[in-house]
């Protein structure tokens, strides 16, 4: 568990990056920091690995102050990913990737091994190993990136708007193939992103900055549904009820299966979004059965989505 | 042709420059190996001792700005000196011969390698830097496995530069009675004999291609494997 306690970071001018920042990242979540340009999320983050030094207030990792470990520890147990990729163009991948496990001093075989775990779990052919980052596309270097970073099994992973280069396609299907990776590890993770959108996907909880301050901190679909003020709300965008639909889940909203109910042609999953099922629903007809593992365990109307974007809505703009 | 034309108005003979010198050195075997030996004895030398002083003190540079600027300026003001004036105020304690002359091509040749190696380590991508610190290396971890390797091609495109310059620098020796092959221009100056100046100067400009010829070739081999081989930008420095 990372925890961020009343962290200031005021530089040499006066300058207020971060003015009094509290949050907490549990223990194998992912929390994404969100605000426009140099609202201070890069500056935050890095306050963890300490790449920033706070000039007030107080970072734990574990119950323990970051300024009672030694910075080169502290750093080697914390892995880092930063948007410009920074693989060394002289080193092979395989050099790359076990840079921290030999700062750290794995043996040969165990590097070897390791790297070839992660290989496999970025989706990297095996004969890249001996390659120079130059060989590779952007799209398998930040993949190497990423595998770089958890190479030594770090606890906590930092990621500084790391798909923030690519090209749309790119960064979707990194973002997806991100998010099977992290569903494998238990890793906590802190994900700096200028993209509202990409915060919404990739975060367990999102924290909105803002001129230095932490504007409002929550889980995706209650940011959604209840933004703290208008400038979150504009934040996000005046699509936010179809974000909202891609948050929500059938399973939250289904009602119980009405007796005799049959499967249907193409029944919904209760892991499927709104969004999904509100397309099926123009599509289909209205209501949809919902079926797990071959058995109708509810039913979904669109006047189920509605009732879920309209009290959302009414909520936050009272 | 205009070469002959302007050679013919330098009371040049024809002679002297296809088939003179080459018939002098001949007949003075001997004495041309002592010369051109005695030449790249000092030119190795004073080479040696301004990359001892000038890479380390290009890195020294490169940690703290304030020093980068006393040290570059240090060493553009050493290559204003003329070498002949750093032979005529440190020969009387160095004594003649060629100990001033090594001077005076150390001094030389220091600033072409200090801003090549303060340039090279510059040109390393900060974001390189960044993900160094955050991996956790240390200074000296990041100097050795990212900064240096990356700026090794440049440095030695600084040494190749400074190395060139002292074949020439090292001509100027003869005053001090330092040997090497300016000897021979100045023996030919004092008798007008084309033969015996063109001996001289002709081998110190093959030494010269030579020499540029097969840095070159080193340059590509301290190039690491994976890095694109461009080290026009610090190459010139000179």
């Amino acid at each position: 568990m990372i925890e961020l306690d009343n962290v200031r970071k005021v530089y040499g001018d006066g300058t207020v990056a971060v003015d009094d920042v509290s949050l907490e990242v549990p223990e194998g979540e992912t929390v994404t920091l969100v605000g426009p340009s140099g609202c201070g999320k890069t500056t935050t983050m890095t306050m963890v690995n300490r790449l920033t030094e706070i000039t007030e207030g107080d970072v734990r990792i574990d119950g323990e102050s970051i300024q009672d470990t030694d910075v080169i520890d502290l750093r080697r147990n914390i892995g880092y990913v930063i948007q410009e990729i920074g693989l060394f163009e002289h080193m092979t991948i395989a050099e790359n990737i076990s840079i921290v496990p030999d700062l750290r001093g794995w043996d040969e075989e165990r590097k070897q091994e390791r790297v070839e775990e992660l290989l496999e779990l970025i989706q990297l052919p095996q004969d890249v190993k001996t390659q120079y980052p130059a060989n590779l596309s952007g799209g398998q270097r930040q993949r190497v990136g990423v595998a770089r970073a958890m190479a030594a099994e770090p606890d906590i992973i930092l990621m500084d708007e790391p798909f923030g280069a690519l090209d749309p396609i790119t960064r979707d299907e990194l973002q997806d193939e991100f998010l099977d990776i992290q569903q494998k590890l238990d890793t906590t993770i802190m994900f700096v992103t200028h993209d509202i959108d990409e915060a919404l996907k990739m975060g367990d909880r999102v924290a909105v900055l803002r001129d230095g301050e932490l504007v409002q901190y929550d889980a995706p679909k209650d940011l959604l549904g209840s933004p703290k003020n208008e400038f979150v709300a504009n934040f996000i965008g005046e699509d936010r009820v179809l974000k909202q639909l891609s948050a929500v889940t059938v399973r939250e909203v289904m009602n119980a299966p009405q007796v005799g109910e049959g499967a249907g042609e193409n029944p919904l999953s209760p892991d499927d979004s709104l969004k999904v099922a509100l397309q099926r629903i123009f599509q289909q007809g209205d209501p949809l059965p919902v079926v797990e593992d071959g058995e109708v365990v509810g039913q979904v109307s669109e006047a189920d989505i509605q009732a879920v974007t309209d009290r959302r809505t009414s909520e936050v703009l009272q | 042709m205009s070469w002959a034309a302007a050679l013919a108005l330098l009371d040049v003979p024809l002679s002297s420059v296809f088939t003179g010198w080459i018939d002098y050195i001949g007949a003075n075997w001997d004495q041309f190996l002592t010369l051109l030996r005695g030449h790249l004895v000092m030119v190795g030398i004073g080479e040696l001792l301004a990359i001892l002083i000038a890479v380390p003190a290009g890195i020294l540079a490169t940690r703290d700005p304030r020093l980068a600027r006393i040290i570059e300026n240090l060493g553009a003001v050493a290559q204003t000196i003329p070498a002949l004036g750093v032979i005529a105020l440190t020969f009387t304690f160095l004594g003649l011969g060629k100990r001033p002359t090594i001077l005076a091509i150390t001094i030389y040749a220091l600033f072409p390698i200090l801003k090549n190696t303060v340039a090279g380590i510059q040109n390393v991508e900060e974001a390189d830097v960044r993900a160094g610190r955050g991996m956790g290396m240390t200074n000296v971890q990041r100097l050795r496995r990212i900064e240096l390797p990356l700026a090794l091609p440049v440095i030695f495109a600084g040494i190749r530069t400074s190395t060139v310059l002292c074949v020439g620098v090292a001509y100027i020796g003869v005053f001090v009675g330092a040997g090497g092959l300016g000897t021979w221009i100045q023996a030919g100056l004092t008798t007008v004999n084309y033969d015996v100046m063109l001996a001289g100067a002709i081998p110190g400009a093959l030494t010269v291609i030579a020499f540029d010829r097969g840095f070159s070739v080193l340059e590509g081999m301290v190039t690491p494997e994976g890095v694109s081989r461009d080290t026009t930008e610090g190459g010139a420095a000179a």
